[in-house]
């Protein structure tokens, strides 16, 4: 019979030093989460709207980069951006961009803003195709023109529409933070390792991160909320 | 009522059973009972515990410790005593330990205080440095020159947690401490230029060193920053375990099989060239303590 004996010790928590790395922790997801997100949305939307766009070539661009972006485990995308990325540029340059200080920062938030933009770009052209095509005749048949019927009529109604499954690719964008991890980004989960690196108290260290993204979590999740019920239109969404 | 009498007699049955289970060495009557011995090693700790690609098998010198440690239990036992080997890495290894996953971690271990105070430690086996692997033609000569470098170490290893506590002590001021996960990480990281200097233990550096495409390249710089003392790991209150190992340690010594291995791993022709200094092997000799020739037999 092997009985574990284990202390708890909560302290480890918000004792100096392991408070402050958690905090330092919870401002590095801040940051990589909505820098990450404000490069997601307009590049995916962006490539979204490539998808549905008249012109071929526009369209296998956009294809091309949601199925190499979405396919690709998002830790494979970052160590290739992270240990192959500067050697596309050439030997001297390649040891110019590695000399940068606190490159994994930005191959990290880089990373996550291009592979949920591949997400989003899916999540924008679904919105776009749900819209009956008697929307676009409407339109186009009260004498607006295509960008103007795009700017009046349809993005309004598509924007709107995705708010739920956007919701939750804001969420999974901290929650991928994580992974960044691996290169040596210092956020919360590297953090909660460290203080158990430190301490030996991982259950602790690890539950106040499970804590710290729950509530990250939640916080996204009553934002969106608020932006559905300010934004929606009796009939489409939110009932 | 009747109901809660044995409700409360099994708790008190079952409490006991845990009280008494404390007196006895868990860890022996396992290894007795299973016939194995359980063990965490290392996949790329050279020349300690390492995965060789030839033959897809743990190696080094703490694998051949634990065979020595096998053969004795098995003696000790009177019946085979099979090696069943698990995975470790410098995250996993001190939980490992703890929640009894192994029975034993044989690796590159650094005995600390700390990890003390979760996990017993067997005699200190070896010694190594924390120190820095850079390009040959590096103007990295002394401590003071690792002030505005990029320095690099592994995530959770006693080398990073070394060079933090020294910057915070304001022995050197780095450009950056990059982390990494493991240690062919940071010599990639070391050889992109993202790190100008990569640290963790002399022997593991000159083990990543010999393993590089063109050794001749790189070098250990001459001074160190920290020293390593090693052990082997076992669970906290085993010391039944405890002591054969260690008796194993002084036995091996005693017996010169201990400086065969090193020899093997670490001499002019091993994995890993490491000298053996003069105070290293004084301190081998003095830790031998009077022992009986059969010492393994169960008395």
């Amino acid at each position: 019979m092997l009985g574990l004996a284990y202390d708890f010790d909560w302290g480890v928590l918000w004792r100096n030093p392991y408070g402050m790395y958690l905090l330092q922790g919870i401002w590095v997801t801040i940051k990589l989460g909505l820098i990450g997100w404000a490069i997601a949305l307009s590049l995916g939307v962006l490539i979204g709207t490539m998808r549905i766009s008249p012109w071929r070539w526009l369209r296998v661009i956009g294809t091309a980069y949601v199925e190499i972006f979405r396919n690709i485990p998002f830790m494979v995308q970052l160590f290739f951006w992270y240990y192959a990325g500067p050697m596309i540029f050439g030997t001297s340059l390649q040891y110019r961009i590695n000399a940068i200080i606190g490159l994994n920062y930005y191959v990290a938030i880089i990373a996550l803003g291009m592979y949920t933009a591949s997400r989003v770009a899916e999540h924008t052209r679904a919105g776009f195709s749900s819209i009956s095509r008697d929307h676009y005749h409407a339109a186009l048949s009260t004498g607006l023109t295509h960008p103007q019927m795009y700017r009046y009529v349809i993005i309004p109604y598509a924007l709107r529409i995705i708010i739920p499954p956007l919701t939750t690719e804001f969420l999974t964008i901290f929650k991928n933070s994580s992974i960044a991890m691996t290169i040596g980004v210092l956020e919360t989960t590297f953090m909660s390792y460290k203080i158990d690196s430190e301490t030996f108290h991982g259950l602790e260290s690890t539950t106040g991160a499970c804590l710290i993204y729950l509530a990250l979590g939640l916080a996204v999740v009553r934002l969106m909320g608020i932006l559905e019920s300010r934004l929606k239109i009796p009939g489409m969404i939110g009932r | 009522m009747r109901k809660c009498f044995i409700f409360a007699f099994c708790i008190i049955f079952a409490m006991t059973l845990l009280g008494s289970a404390v007196l006895a060495d868990e860890t022996m009557d396992r290894i007795n009972k299973t016939g194995k011995l359980r063990v965490g090693w290392r996949e790329g700790s050279i020349p300690f515990a390492f995965v060789d690609p030839k033959v897809g098998k743990h190696v080094g010198f703490s694998v051949d410790m634990t065979s020595l440690l096998a053969d004795r239990l098995s003696e000790h036992f009177g019946k085979k005593i099979a090696i069943q080997p698990f995975t470790v890495t410098p995250k996993t290894r001190i939980p490992m330990v703890a929640n009894a996953t192994v029975d034993v971690e044989m690796g590159s271990t650094t005995y600390t205080q700390q990890r003390e105070e979760v996990v017993d430690f067997s005699y200190i086996f070896f010694f190594s440095e924390t120190t820095f692997l850079v390009p040959k033609d590096s103007p990295i000569k002394s401590i003071k020159d690792l002030s505005g470098k990029r320095l690099g170490a592994a995530r959770g290893t006693t080398n990073l947690k070394a060079i933090e506590d020294q910057v915070a002590a304001g022995r050197y001021t780095p450009d950056a401490i990059v982390v990494v996960e493991t240690h062919p990480e940071g010599f990639l990281a070391l050889k992109g230029g993202k790190v100008e200097a990569y640290s963790t233990d002399r022997s593991l550096l000159e083990g990543l060193r010999m393993k590089a495409p063109n050794p001749e390249n790189w070098k250990t710089v001459d001074f160190a920053i920290a020293y390593e003392p090693y052990g082997y790991m076992m669970r906290e209150g085993n010391s039944d375990i405890r002591d054969f190992v260690n008796n194993t340690i002084v036995w091996s010594i005693k017996t010169g099989k201990f400086f065969e291995m090193y020899e093997k791993w670490m001499g002019p022709k091993g994995v890993v060239p490491i000298p053996m200094s003069k105070a290293y092997r004084d301190y081998l000799t003095l830790i031998c303590y009077p022992q009986a020739a059969d010492w393994w037999k169960k008395k």
